[in-house]
């Protein structure tokens, strides 16, 4: 059994694994805004150099990566239908009442489809690399600065450490209720939709009222550790950005540099070349 | 309260200074002086403990025994400073509880670990556990990384440093929470019947580590329990019942205290009961507390009664 803390978590050994969770964090933002600059085939084609050399790097399988699409399969279908059947454009293909398929639409929506798929694949990168516990170191310490205006920034790190701490142990809690109450006679698979959600209510009364109680001695643990002794609070873990960070946000400004350079057709420098221009002027 | 707190700080230890951990091996660690200590819920007023006196050394190991509801809990929780009593004073390393500005100086001297090992652990890996308290008192990195290393050796958790608490089992679990106190090195470790959950196995991997700390590491102990097996090896034993500390004493004494021993509803170690009974049953026996001593004890009896007979 995988242990369910680490969430999407892959290991492996890797310069991705190995990265910084900020700079990860940073490069991940990054990467968003770049899908979303993207306008014609070909920066989205860069787009997709980016994706897949950070996944070459990272070692993580290909397949493990496309699996994760396979969530967002509804949004997709959903996204390319709506914008192949609604666009407004010129080029009418087949026409219907108010419905119209163009030539536009289709490329539209076909650059919708790729980007929500780029984007998955890259923002899904950060979790397989990254285990949810740094993740939470990284934002913690990225959020540092929110300390001058009185945002109590390792308050929520704790409070996001506890509950990633807690998710393994309340499933594992959730699960034995639930024999438990089986055991009592309750039926949690049949009937409809609205008869399984009431038969829930028996496994989550006795879960609030242990949560409740794991909260109090909690309390009482961090007491016991001195929370909140000092406010020159020291640090264990120190993270160190690394040549490894560094390589990645020069590839990553590259590939931003890269595609706003594609998007403005390298400002015309290819408009002698009638198959390269055609490419960009979609 | 405050003021209170000063002054009976101030009476109690002439040569309090800033976090004044000074005691010795065998000076009073932990003092509780006629404490009285009632849970208010609305009107209803339920007594913790009343009129408790209590002395803690350096270096001793201490077992507060009694039945649910006895009040060894509150006790507990009185002794750093997660309660306050409502009268008395309980002084640790001469700094009084009710002194609000010195309470972090009083957890870190007596650390405290509870029954639940689950429900004291902050992080998902063991080493980063293990500093939070550490990292909480504000101590420098490189010491943090030492603290935490001797910790876990010291509870014999070193393998699993990089490891998740989820795997474990509940001794090892438990284990980690004391390492986790013992980086804020402290004085005096208070164990919360941080026996009570766990099986066999587990409790008598937690009894040796509580030894090992005592004997190797000369840290005072105090072994909040309902297992009287557990109280065989301690220095002194102290019984509730209804709050109030019925009968103390080192085990030899108190256990053979049979009054005090029925009256707060405990068991005597299996040894010990036998010794009693079959003395009840005619034969000329003294008393035992571990196996080996009741085996001896036997033995003697009967080669004792063997002579008489001849």
């Amino acid at each position: 059994m995988k242990d369910i803390s680490l969430g999407q978590f892959y290991p492996a050994d890797s310069f991705t694994h190995k990265m910084d969770p900020r700079a990860k964090l940073v490069l991940v933002v990054a990467f968003i805004v770049m899908a979303f600059l993207a306008k014609n085939f070909l920066s989205y084609f860069a787009v997709m150099i980016c994706v897949v050399s950070a996944i070459l790097v990272s070692r993580i399988p290909i397949t493990k990566v496309l699996k994760s699409i396979k969530a967002i399969i509804f949004i997709l279908v959903f996204t390319g239908i709506l914008n192949l059947l609604f666009y407004n454009g010129d080029t009418v293909l087949w026409e219907c009442w108010r419905v119209k398929i163009t030539v536009e639409g289709i490329i539209f929506s076909i650059k919708m489809v790729l980007r929500l798929v780029l984007l998955v694949m890259g923002t899904t990168l950060l979790t397989y690399t990254t285990t949810p516990t740094a993740i939470t170191d990284g934002m913690e310490s990225l959020m540092k600065p929110l300390k001058y205006i009185k945002v109590p920034v390792h308050d929520i790190a704790v409070i996001m450490s506890i509950a990633l701490r807690f998710i393994p142990i309340i499933s594992e809690e959730v699960d034995k209720i639930m024999m438990a109450q089986k055991a009592r006679g309750a039926a949690f698979d049949n009937g409809g939709l609205l008869k399984r959600a009431k038969a829930l209510l028996p496994v989550l009364i006795p879960l609030f009222v242990s949560a409740f109680r794991r909260a109090e001695e909690l309390a009482s643990a961090l007491d016991a550790r001195c929370y909140n002794a000092t406010p020159n609070r020291t640090r264990y873990k120190v993270m160190k950005f690394s040549w490894r960070d560094l390589i990645g946000v020069i590839g990553v400004a590259v590939f931003i540099v890269l595609v706003v350079a594609l998007n403005n057709n390298f400002w015309g420098a290819y408009e002698a070349v009638p198959a390269v221009w055609w490419l960009f002027s979609v | 309260m405050s003021d209170k707190g000063t002054e009976s700080a101030a009476n109690g230890a002439p040569q309090v200074t800033e976090n004044s951990i000074t005691a010795g091996q065998n000076d009073a660690l932990i003092v509780a002086k006629d404490v009285t200590y009632s849970y208010r819920n609305g009107e209803q007023v339920s007594r913790g403990v009343k009129g408790v006196d209590l002395e803690i050394r350096g270096g001793e190991f201490v077992v507060v025994l009694g039945r649910n509801g006895s009040g060894k809990s509150t006790l507990a929780k009185l002794l750093n400073g997660f309660l306050v009593p409502d009268e008395g004073t309980v002084t640790v390393n001469g700094v009084d509880t009710a002194d609000d500005d010195k309470i972090f100086d009083v957890r870190s001297t007596v650390g405290m670990v509870f029954q639940n090992p689950d429900n004291q652990m902050v992080a998902s890996v063991i080493e980063s556990d293990v500093a939070f308290g550490p990292e909480n008192l504000g101590v420098p990195r490189d010491e943090i990384e030492e603290r935490v290393t001797e910790a876990l050796e010291t509870v014999g958790m070193e393998s699993y440093r990089t490891g998740s608490p989820n795997r474990l089992s509940g001794g090892q679990k438990q284990r980690i929470a004391i390492a986790a106190i013992l980086a804020m090195r402290p004085k005096a470790i208070v164990l919360d019947e941080s026996t009570a959950m766990l099986d066999p196995k587990g409790r008598r991997e937690i009894m040796d580590t509580i030894l090992k700390l005592q004997r190797e590491k000369g840290m005072a102990v105090v072994l909040i329990t309902h297992y009287m097996d557990e109280a065989i090896a301690a220095d002194k034993i102290h019984i509730m019942n209804d709050g109030e500390i019925i009968a103390s004493g080192t085990p030899r004494e108190v256990f053979q205290n049979e009054a005090a021993i029925q009256r707060a509803g405990l068991e005597l170690p299996v040894a010990a009961k036998v010794a009693l009974n079959l003395k009840k049953a005619g034969l000329n026996i003294g008393f035992a507390l571990t196996d080996e001593e009741l085996a001896e004890e036997v033995a003697v009896a009967l080669t004792e009664e063997k002579c008489e007979s001849k």
